[in-house]
């Protein structure tokens, strides 16, 4: 009971703030911005890879969301609208850095190795993220879309505009060199 | 330490994975660009409103046209064009207008004249329109100042012959004006 009635305050509070934003108050997107830049930001962080380009990308997205607001037209949707945009402008970054999401057929890689036994592995954040830094972005931005942003195979299939198939094999892919890469540092 | 899965660990240390927000220089460069939205934001409403926006464009246009054209219509009254005409009008307008009034002191049947003939009398009618227009276009003719001088005397002229007319036709003790007081 406690938390609906707590949904529904938040739910006012955004339909307030959204309607704000759309009248062009500054101090509305002011609001918006310091609700949602820090998640926003730790996703161009982890799909940039670096601090300057996260916070470029951020900028830009955050001025699309600005101009684009008037558009929204459930304000209840507000987090993932705000965050699909957020990825694409991760996305074309990406592109623009020639990193480019090839059908799996295409990627010259060792086979059968995706498959491990995870039981019993010591993981820790600190590694995982360390990991992840390293590994060729396009793993990295399967991996991050999948575990981190909470997307589906084939939500990641669409923006990345590959099969299926190939977002599941890559993830697993990506897992594993993760867990290769921890335990050589071991 | 040991997790059943990748997925598992990184869902139950989610919020490990979060690194700090962004540095304050993301918005302070934002509220910048948000700045001249605001003149973008004007320009927006001007082209939803376009039409009206030239509807009153046209209006502010035309009043200073139409104030314009009356400024310089003002500027060419016969005082500005002709200093010496208007002088001469002023004298001839007093002696024309005294005569009139006489005139008009007569009964109309024994004025003997009809609407036409009354309205020709006046002062400004047709003629004395078209040459003073022509003054004001062409200020230096002196033929034309001349034309005036003379369609005053004749119009002086007129009346005084009409008058002397109209006081044989009646005797003085009858009907005295202003005008045969005074002389």
């Amino acid at each position: 009971m406690q938390a609906s009635a707590n949904n529904l305050n938040n739910t006012t509070i955004t339909d307030h703030l959204v309607s704000r934003c759309k009248k062009g108050d500054v101090h509305a997107f002011r609001d918006l911005y310091n609700a949602y830049s820090g998640a926003m930001y730790n996703i161009c962080l982890r799909m940039t890879g670096n601090t300057a380009d996260a916070e470029d990308t951020l900028q830009e997205a955050f001025m699309q969301i600005f101009r684009n607001i008037e558009r929204l037209e459930n304000a209840g949707s507000v987090t993932a609208w705000i965050k699909r945009i957020v990825v694409n402008h991760c996305l074309s970054h990406l592109r623009r850095k020639k990193v480019y999401f090839e059908e799996v057929d295409n990627i010259d890689i060792e086979e059968d190795k995706a498959i491990v036994d995870e039981d019993n592995f010591a993981w820790t954040v600190a590694a995982i993220k360390e990991a992840i830094h390293v590994l060729p972005p396009g793993y990295r931005t399967v991996l991050n879309l999948y575990i981190f942003e909470e997307y589906s195979h084939k939500e990641i299939a669409n923006m990345l505009d590959i099969s299926e198939s190939t977002v599941k094999t890559q993830y697993m892919r990506a897992k594993d060199k993760v867990r290769q890469i921890i335990k050589q540092k071991k | 330490m040991s997790e059943s899965s990748f997925e598992d660990f990184v869902r139950q240390h989610r919020q490990n994975f979060e690194e700090a927000g962004p540095h304050s220089r993301v918005w302070a460069q934002l509220e910048q660009q948000l700045a001249p939205g605001k003149k973008r934001k004007v320009i927006q409403l001007m082209g939803r409103h376009w039409l009206k926006a030239a509807a009153v464009l046209v209006l502010m246009v035309n009043s200073v046209m139409i104030y314009q054209f009356i400024q310089m219509k003002k500027a060419q009254h016969l005082t500005n064009v002709s200093p010496e005409m208007q002088e001469a009008k002023m004298y001839y307008t007093a002696q024309i207008e005294q005569r009139l009034e006489t005139i008009k002191s007569y009964p109309d049947a024994l004025l003997g004249l009809d609407s036409m003939a009354r309205k020709e009398l006046e002062l400004r009618n047709d003629t004395y329109q078209v040459l003073e227009a022509e003054l004001i276009q062409n200020p230096g003719n002196e033929r034309i100042k001349a034309a005036m001088v003379r369609y005053y005397q004749l119009k002086l002229d007129l009346l005084d012959k009409i008058l002397e007319e109209l006081r044989e036709k009646q005797p003085v003790s009858q009907k005295q004006s202003d005008y045969e007081r005074e002389i």
